[in-house]
């Protein structure tokens, strides 16, 4: 065989791959939007008129109006929305304030049986929550703590805590245990290297571990629904309520679900590299 | 300043298993730079973290200045290390870096900074006392943990491989740094590595571990020369010296077909050791190389066949076997340009009286 | 203990503490998170166990008395309930397996670099993050509805008529929106899984001359098993407890023909006030769940505890 015969066919895989990927990338891209497209569409369909919504075949062309959301906060969405927003940021809260000394514990400084309180943690998330709602309803009720945002409070931050402690712990186990002996030698006392050397290493796994645990409390609405009334009743709940008593109003109800998941998705698009390992409990980093 | 010693000391991780370190006695001297050197598993990390107070002394004490410190926490000891991966704070700046140990200790803030500004101009780190960690290069992170080390002034320094991460010419380069810095500071300092080099090369003397404990502990020159068990004598020295276990006959010792002469000096050792077997250790400078033509009948050399030749241009190591019936691998060092090449007949004579016995069973210098 | 004191053949080792007072201030950082755990998670299984043994309905207050094992027989002759188990079978194993199938195609499609690569990523990841009651009332309204709905309205040329999707199909639609959640879950993992393959592996199947199908069937995939099973086993722990999508999409019906057990348990203790009754369901969810789940955790808890091998 001769070089230039060589020449044509050391090119031609080349070229074709070249199309191939760009094939490739063009049917990303194809199921990328055909993916979001729902979602685009309920964001269209909240800026329409509800005669723009009811069209067949639907329109896209229309002029955009803020009308829905207007009717929307009309509609009494403000304490749903100071509701979620509570529930969400103390849950959380209460959740790094128990995970973090928890992960720490299983991590840089192991106790025994590490793997035995690990699996425990996991374990919780295993067991089905229906299997809990009765007697939770029950005792809830009984102690008068029905429609109560702190009773969201302790099941959120119940629900959130084995997430954050397998999460916190995967970031714990990234800090190089030199770090602590460092400290040590350099005359710091174990609080004070923990704060000084440690928080600022952990500290964006914490925000992310936070981001996770807000996502979750959020869009939580199996506790909410059954333990919330008027008082406390959150977002999704409110959602619920909206379409019962506004029936198939398209617009509206759009208009109402993108309020409802705008928050969750933006801090979901920032800890989108972060939420694999919070959702595998730490599993995957 | 402050004397080290080591009494007994020894750490056990499970109970009745093989201690990491197995009852180690070592008297360091106050201003000394003490190496401790061995294979992965010796225990000499482990040896250093007691003396850090990062690993329980299990058995024994571990006085630092005369007192013990079984039970003191880290922090309390006085001391400095340098970690192999230079354990320095990503979130600080390596002048925050280098006044922490002095933050620590309640020294107020100008003082802080003039120390650190010192020592930041002995390293060299002046232009980077505001930088993050992860914008240096390796040598000079390496010089931001010796410099957190050397602000505090502690009694004694710790060093655990701190060359080890960084590349072959800049460890030369400070290796010579930190052995002039400790002798011109004069505090008290125990250094871990594997490297026989750098053991060789900077320490006052030699601490050599092997499998928990303690093998030699001699100035470089006295492990050289003197091994005290054929461990040592393997360790030190690159390339390693030549071990044969050979039998002894009348005028010395049988290596292959031939009879090797050894000194009078050392047949009285053998004879007075009673051994019928000697484990004979020849360093690879202790050979002198004759072409096999030149030397044909005369029976004082042992015949060897050249496999490998490694011309480092100074020196030429010939890797070769022995004319026996194993086929003995053997290394001898020449000068530059022996002219050997792969597959010559050579025939190699000891040039020096002050070949190494040892007893074949236990290993112990004879 | 001194020296002099020591006997020369046996050193112990004088761990600091998994005993004593040192241990206790290790332990002391886990306890808080552990006993609000236990509290909060696992008191009200108790009290399930308790509630499950008693004939007790709230509207007729005074009607609690002791039954043993009567709500037990009940549940196992509920045909409804076996029909339901089913159905949670059926929608938790379809819609993970559906969405990770797509999930590994859609990792596959992005896992090389092309423009706009991060754009198409966070648009696949969204439908993950929409809160899961919008979600569902998306799919009942914008695409389900028989006559504005997009779908019907897409599938109009290929003569689709005004097909009622939730009606008809109540249990596909559920899952069909399920699925769309999910599979982003899986293709995040999965594409997590291709980019900690090291890629001199790769290298190496490629100069032993693997051709691209090859080197996936022999090194990718192997590779990807872990993650795989991974989300197999995760996408199930969350899809077992689906409650919002039938809540909204179809409330458990035709009759019970979309309900899954948390809804039909959901349905016996708050619309009929049974307590005892759902409670000896949750009893017997609890128990299939630690069955399966103890059988699926084996068989990862490798990648749990954060093994390297693989």
């Amino acid at each position: 065989m001769t070089a230039t015969l060589d020449r044509p066919t050391d090119l031609a895989p080349a070229k074709k791959s070249k199309v191939g990927s760009t094939l490739l990338a063009v049917l990303a891209w194809i199921v990328g939007i055909g993916f979001f497209f729902p979602i685009l569409w309920m964001v269209l369909t909240a800026f329409k008129q509800e005669a723009d919504a009811y069209t067949s075949p639907p329109k896209i062309v229309f002029s955009p109006t803020l009308d829905q959301f207007k009717e929307v906060f009309n509609a009494g969405v403000g304490p749903y929305l100071l509701n979620s927003v509570f529930a969400t940021v103390v849950s959380t809260i209460f959740v790094l304030l128990l995970a973090t000394p928890a992960a720490f514990a299983v991590s840089l400084r192991p106790v025994k049986k590490v793997q035995d309180v690990l699996f425990f943690f996991i374990s919780t998330k295993m067991l089905p929550v229906v299997a809990a709602i009765v007697p939770i309803y029950v005792v809830v009720n009984n102690i008068g703590m029905l429609d109560n945002i702190w009773t969201l409070i302790i099941l959120y931050t119940a629900m959130n805590l084995p997430i954050a402690v397998w999460m916190m712990r995967s970031f714990f186990q990234e800090v190089p245990k030199e770090l602590l002996e460092a400290a040590s030698m350099d005359g710091a006392s174990l609080w004070r290297s923990l704060r000084e050397v440690v928080l600022p290493v952990i500290s964006p796994g914490m925000a992310a571990t936070a981001l996770i645990c807000v996502i979750f409390a959020w869009n939580e609405f199996f506790f909410a629904v059954n333990l919330t009334a008027a008082q406390a009743a959150t977002v999704p709940v409110f959602l619920v309520g909206f379409i019962t008593s506004e029936g198939l109003y398209f617009a509206k109800l759009c208009a109402a679900a993108t309020m409802a998941a705008l928050p969750v998705v933006i801090a979901g698009w920032i800890a989108q590299n972060k939420l694999v390992q919070g959702l595998s409990f730490g599993a995957v980093k | 300043m402050a004397e080290v010693v080591f009494d007994q000391a020894s750490r056990v991780y499970t109970a009745g298993a093989k201690p990491a370190v197995n009852r180690l006695d070592l008297e360091i001297e106050d201003g000394e730079f003490v190496v401790l050197v061995g294979p992965s598993g010796s225990g000499k990390s482990t040896a250093l973290r007691m003396l850090a107070g990062l690993e329980e002394i299990d058995g024994g004490q571990i006085r630092i200045g005369g007192k013990n410190m079984v039970g003191v926490p880290s922090r309390d000891r006085d001391i400095a290390m340098v970690f192999q991966n230079y354990a320095l704070y990503p979130n600080k700046t390596v002048g925050e870096n280098m006044a922490f140990p002095l933050k620590m200790r309640g020294v107020d803030k100008e003082e802080r900074a003039t120390k650190v500004r010192a020592a930041a101009d002995v390293l060299g780190l002046t232009d980077y006392l505001d930088r993050k960690p992860r914008a240096l290069s390796g040598g000079q992170r390496q010089r931001v943990a010796m410099g957190r080390a050397i602000v505090r002034e502690p009694q004694v320094f710790l060093m655990d491989e701190p060359l080890s991460n960084l590349d072959a010419k800049m460890r030369v380069s400070t290796r010579t740094e930190i052995a002039a810095m400790q002798r011109r500071l004069g505090v008290t300092t125990v250094y871990v590595t594997h490297d026989q080099v750098e053991a060789m090369t900077m320490g006052d003397r030699v601490a050599l571990l092997k499998d928990g404990q303690l093998q030699q502990f001699a100035t470089p020159a006295d492990l050289y020369d003197k091994p005290a068990n054929a461990f040592v004598a393997g360790f030190i020295g690159s390339p390693a010296m030549n071990l044969f276990t050979l039998p002894v006959s009348g005028e010395g010792v049988t290596i292959g077909s031939s009879e090797l002469a050894l000194p009078r000096s050392l047949r009285s050792r053998i004879s007075s050791a009673g051994l019928s077997r000697v484990l004979l250790g020849i360093r690879p400078e202790q050979w002198s190389v004759g072409s096999s033509s030149s030397a044909d009948g005369s029976g004082s050399g042992v015949k060897a066949q050249v496999d490998v030749v490694e011309e480092l241009g100074s020196d030429a190591y010939l890797y070769a076997h022995l004319d026996d019936s194993e086929a003995t691998p053997v290394v001898v060092r020449t000068s530059g340009r022996s002219g050997s090449r792969r597959g010559d007949h050579i025939v190699l004579t000891p040039t020096s009286e002050e070949l190494h016995l040892f007893d074949p069973e236990s290993g112990e210098r004879v | 203990m001194t020296t002099t004191l020591e006997r020369p053949t046996e050193i112990v080792p004088r761990q600091p503490g998994n005993s004593g007072r040192e241990g206790w201030i290790r332990r002391a950082p886990l306890l808080p998170a552990l006993v609000f755990t236990i509290i909060v998670t696992q008191l009200p299984f108790l009290f399930t166990l308790y509630y499950s043994t008693q004939s007790w309905n709230l509207v007729r207050p005074g009607s609690r008395q002791f039954v043993g094992l009567e709500n037990y027989a009940r549940v196992f002759t509920d045909s409804a309930f076996r029909g339901v188990a089913l159905n949670t079978v059926l929608l938790t194993l379809g819609a993970v397996l559906i969405a990770m199938v797509l999930g590994l195609l859609f990792a596959l499609l992005l896992d090389r670099s092309f423009f706009g690569r991060g754009f198409i990523r966070t648009l696949l990841i969204t439908p993950f993050l929409i809160t899961p009651v919008a979600a569902a009332l998306l799919w009942k309204t914008v695409l389900f509805d028989p006559t504005y709905g997009l779908l019907n309205f897409v599938l109009s040329p290929f003569g689709v008529g005004r097909t009622d999707w939730i009606s008809s199909f109540p249990l596909t639609s559920v899952m069909i929106a399920l699925v769309w959640q999910w599979t982003p879950f899986m293709m995040l993992l999965i594409l997590a899984g291709l980019q900690s393959q090291p890629h001199d592996v790769l290298e190496a199947a490629r100069m032993d001359g693997a051709t691209g199908w090859g080197v996936f069937r022999e090194v990718t995939l192997p590779h990807l098993r872990r993650f795989i099973e991974l989300g197999i086993v995760l996408g199930a722990i969350y899809l077992v407890n689906t409650f919002d999508a039938i809540y909204m999409m179809t409330q458990g019906g035709p009759g019970t023909a979309s309900a899954n057990l948390p809804f039909y348990i959901y349905q016996r203790a708050f619309l009929g006030f049974d307590i005892g009754q759902s409670a000896a369901m949750g009893v017997v969810v609890v128990v299939a769940t630690i069955i399966v789940s103890t059988f699926a955790l084996r068989l990862i808890f490798k990648s749990f505890s954060g093994g390297e091998d693989v």
